[in-house]
C-alpha cells in the first residue's frame, strides 16, 4: 500500500526581489519518511524550511499538512517541530525547563510535564542532565536537548536545519546514526536540510536536490547517485568526471560517443531520457568506476580500454586518488582502494584504464 | 620594548587621568566631607568645631520630605523611561543596520542640544500660552497648568534620560539571537508569551543598568528641576545649590551632597549585586 501523504508543498514560491526568488518548488513527504532537502548554500532549501515553519510568508503556492492548509497559520500554531542549526536553546533555562517550555505553554499539569520531559530526556540519553544549563553542555548534548524540546510536543513533522554542521567530524557521524535510529524507532516524518551530500545519502529515504531555487531531482539515495537527472546533480553528489561529447551512432552494445578531445567510448548506462543521434551530451563517469590495469591487456566486450599516464597520486590512506591523462588528451580522476598492487604507482607511469560501458551515463547538456 | 626591564606601562596609561581625578575630584570631595563635619557660621562660612549637626538635621521633616520627593521623582522618571524606552530598544535592536544607525542618531540628538535651550523649547510647548494650551483653548477647553510643577520636571527629565535607558537595553537584546524568538514561536508561543518568557528575562541585565543610570542621573539633576519646577517642590540638587550660593551654608550643603552621593552609591551596589545574581545562571560555565 502506498504510504499516505503527510506534507504537500505545491508550487511554493518566495519572491525576495525582482531578481532574487526561490521556486516554484513542489514535493510530497510521506508518513514516516525521512526526506532531505539537499543543495549548495543559496539554493532555497532553508527558505523552504522556513516557509513550512511559518517564519517566511509564501509569495505563491500552498503547503498542506494532512490535507489542511498550513501556510495561512501563524508559526506558533503549525505543529511542526524545528531543530535549529545553532540549536537556539534558551540560555536562561535549565535542560528541564527548555524541554518543558512548549508543554507549559499548553498549560499541562505539573506531573504530566515532569513525566513527559523525563521520558523524552531518557529517549535522547540525557536523563541525568535536567538541572544543567545549556552553557554547561557539550555541542552534542545541546543538540539532543534541541531535539528533545521539539519531540516532547509530538509534532506531526520534525524538521532539521543543518543540525550537525556545528559538530566535529567524529561526533557528526555518531549523531547521524543516533538521529537515524531515533527517527526509525519513532517513525516520525522528518524533513532534513543539509548541504552535505554524505549526510543526505546516509540518512534519507528520499532526497530532493535543489539548485538556484528549483528542484533538480527527487529520488532515493541510490537513484540520485546512480541515475542523476542532470549534470548539476551528478557533480553535486559525490565526485565525478564529466566529459563533453557528441553521439555518433547507436550499436547493439550501447551508444558510441566521441569526446571533444577525440576519445571514442561505448556507453550502455541508462541514459537520462531520450537522446537523439549527433546530440551534444555529457558523459558521467564516477572516479571509483575507473579501473587501472597493467598495460597490454585486451578489451572484453562491453568494456572501454584506453592507455593513459598517471599525472598525480594523492595518498589518503584507505583510498588513492589518481589524476590521469588519457592518450586523447582528456583528463580523468580515479579513486582506487589502497592495496599491494597500487603501492608502486607514481607520477608519469604509463597505465591502461578499463571502463565498463555500463558505468558511463549520458546526460543532456 | 626592552623585555629585561619591563616598565610599569599601566602607570603611563592610567596616570594622566588618575592625576586629573585625584586633584579635581578626590581632593574637592575630601574638602566637602570636611565641611560637612564643621559648624556653620553666617560670617566665616564654617567654624573649626567638629559636629554631626549637619547630618542630624537631615532627619528634620523638611529634609526628609526633600529626599523623599527627590527619590520619588527619580523613581517616576525611571519608570517612564522604561515604559517609553523598552519598546524603542527592542525595535532598534532588531532593526536593519541602516534603520538602527538612523534611529540611534535621532535618539541621541537631543543630548547634543544644551540643557537650557532644550528646556526653553519645553517652556514654549508647555507654558500658559504654549502650544498645548493654545490647542486646548482652540478646542474650547480650559487651559491646564503644565509648567513649574512636578509633572513638568518629570517630562523634562524623561526627555533627556530616555537614551540612557534605551542604549543598555538595546545592547542586551542584541545579544539575544533572533532565532531564540523563532524557537519559542515554533514551540507554540505567540509573540507576547515569547516576549515574557524569552526576551524580557534575557534583557534584565540591560534593564538594570538602564534603570541605574537614569535613576542616579535623575536624583542628582539640577538644571531641569530648577528651570521647569518650582521652589516649594524642589529636588535635592536645587536645595544644595541654594545652600551653597544663596544662604552660604556650606556645611549643610556638604552634608546634603554627601547624603545624595551615599544614596546613589548604595543604589549602584544594590543593582550591581542584583545584576550579578540575575546573570549568574547565564554565565555559569
Amino acid at each position: 500500500m502506498r504510504p499516505s501523504i503527510e506534507l504537500e508543498v505545491r508550487e511554493l514560491t518566495k519572491q525576495y526581489s525582482p531578481q532574487v526568488s526561490v521556486g516554484p518548488i513542489s514535493f510530497e513527504v510521506h508518513e514516516g519518511e525521512f526526506f532531505s532537502l539537499l543543495g549548495p548554500s543559496g539554493c532555497g532549501k532553508t527558505t523552504t524550511l522556513r516557509c513550512i515553519a511559518g517564519f517566511e510568508a509564501l509569495s505563491e503556492g500552498s503547503i498542506r499538512l494532512h490535507g489542511e492548509r498550513l501556510d495561512d497559520r501563524p508559526p506558533h500554531r503549525r505543529d511542526v517541530g524545528l531543530v535549529f542549526q545553532n540549536y537556539a536553546l534558551f540560555p536562561h533555562l535549565t535542560v528541564f525547563d527548555n524541554v518543558a517550555f512548549g508543554l507549559r505553554l499548553r498549560r499541562l499539569g505539573k506531573t504530566e510535564i515532569a513525566d513527559r520531559v523525563g521520558r523524552v530526556l531518557q529517549l535522547v540519553d540525557l536523563a541525568g542532565m535536567s538541572a544543567r544549563l545549556p552553557a554547561q553542555l557539550s555541542g552534542g548534548q545541546q543538540q539532543r536537548v534541541a531535539i528533545a524540546r521539539s519531540l516532547v510536543l509530538e509534532p506531526r513533522i520534525m524538521m532539521f536545519d543543518e543540525p550537525l554542521s556545528n559538530l566535529d567530524f567524529k561526533l557528526r557521524i555518531q549523531m547521524r546514526e543516533d538521529l537515524r535510529n531515533l527517527q526509525r524507532r519513532l517513525g516520525k516524518t522528518s524533513i532534513y536540510v543539509t548541504h552535505d551530500q554524505t549526510e543526505a545519502l546516509a540518512l534519507s529515504d528520499r532526497i530532493a536536490v535543489l539548485s538556484h531555487g528549483r528542484i533538480e531531482q527527487i529520488g532515493t539515495p541510490s537513484e540520485i547517485y546512480e541515475r542523476p537527472a542532470s549534470a548539476f546533480v551528478a557533480e553535486f553528489i559525490g565526485s565525478s568526471n564529466m566529459l563533453r561529447a557528441r553521439i555518433v551512432e547507436q550499436v547493439a552494445g550501447g551508444t558510441i560517443v566521441i569526446t571533444e578531445a577525440g576519445l571514442r567510448l561505448c556507453c550502455s548506462g541508462e541514459p537520462n531520457g531520450k537522446l537523439n543521434d549527433s546530440a551534444d551530451v555529457s558523459v558521467l563517469l564516477r572516479p571509483e568506476c575507473v579501473h587501472v590495469a597493467a598495460p597490454d591487456g585486451t578489451a572484453m566486450p562491453g568494456q572501454n580500454r584506453v592507455s593513459a599516464r598517471i599525472v598525480d597520486v594523492t595518498y589518503l590512506g584507505e583510498d588513492l586518488h589518481l589524476s590521469l591523462d588519457l592518450a586523447s588528451g582528456d583528463r580523468l580522476r580515479a579513486s582506487v582502494k589502497n592495496a599491494t598492487a597500487t603501492r608502486g604507482w607514481a607520477a608519469a607511469q604509463p597505465v591502461e584504464i578499463v571502463i565498463e560501458a555500463a558505468d558511463l551515463r549520458l546526460l543532456h547538456r | 620594548m626592552d623585555g629585561a626591564r619591563a616598565r610599569p606601562i599601566w602607570a603611563f596609561l592610567t596616570g594622566p587621568y588618575a592625576l586629573f581625578l585625584l586633584f579635581l575630584l578626590l581632593v574637592p570631595f575630601a574638602n566637602v566631607a570636611m565641611y560637612s563635619l564643621h559648624t556653620y557660621s553666617p560670617t566665616k562660612v564654617f567654624l573649626p568645631e567638629l559636629t554631626f549637626d549637619n547630618y542630624r538635621k537631615i532627619f528634620d521633616l523638611y529634609y526628609v520630605r526633600l529626599f523623599a520627593r527627590t527619590l520619588r521623582l527619580g523613581l517616576i522618571t525611571t519608570a517612564a523611561c522604561v515604559v517609553l524606552g523598552y519598546p524603542l530598544a527592542y525595535f532598534l535592536a532588531r532593526a536593519r543596520p541602516r534603520v538602527q544607525a538612523l534611529g540611534l542618531f535621532l535618539l541621541v540628538m537631543p543630548l547634543m542640544v544644551s540643557a537650557v535651550i532644550r528646556i526653553f523649547g519645553w517652556i514654549v510647548i508647555l507654558g500658559r500660552k504654549g502650544l498645548v494650551n493654545q490647542t486646548l483653548v482652540a478646542l474650547g477647553l480650559e487651559p491646564v497648568k503644565l509648567l513649574y510643577n512636578e509633572t513638568a520636571v518629570v517630562i523634562g527629565l524623561v526627555n533627556i534620560f530616555v537614551p540612557f535607558m534605551v542604549l543598555p537595553i538595546m545592547a542586551s537584546i542584541e545579544r539575544v539571537p533572533p532565532n531564540l524568538e523563532e524557537a519559542a514561536q515554533n514551540l507554540g508561543a505567540n509573540w507576547y508569551r515569547m516576549f515574557w518568557r524569552v526576551i524580557l528575562p534575557l534583557s534584565v541585565p540591560g534593564l538594570i543598568s538602564g534603570c541605574l543610570l537614569v535613576y542616579s542621573l535623575s536624583i542628582s539633576a539640577f538644571v531641569t528641576p530648577a528651570l521647569m519646577g518650582n521652589a516649594r517642590e524642589r529636588m535635592a540638587g536645587q536645595q544644595i545649590y541654594d545652600e551653597v550660593l544663596v544662604s552660604f551654608n556650606w556645611p549643610s550643603a556638604s552634608s546634603l551632597a554627601l547624603t545624595l552621593v551615599l544614596l546613589t552609591v548604595a543604589l549602584m551596589f544594590g543593582a550591581l549585586f542584583a545584576t550579578r545574581h540575575a546573570s549568574r545562571r547565564e554565565t555559569a560555565r
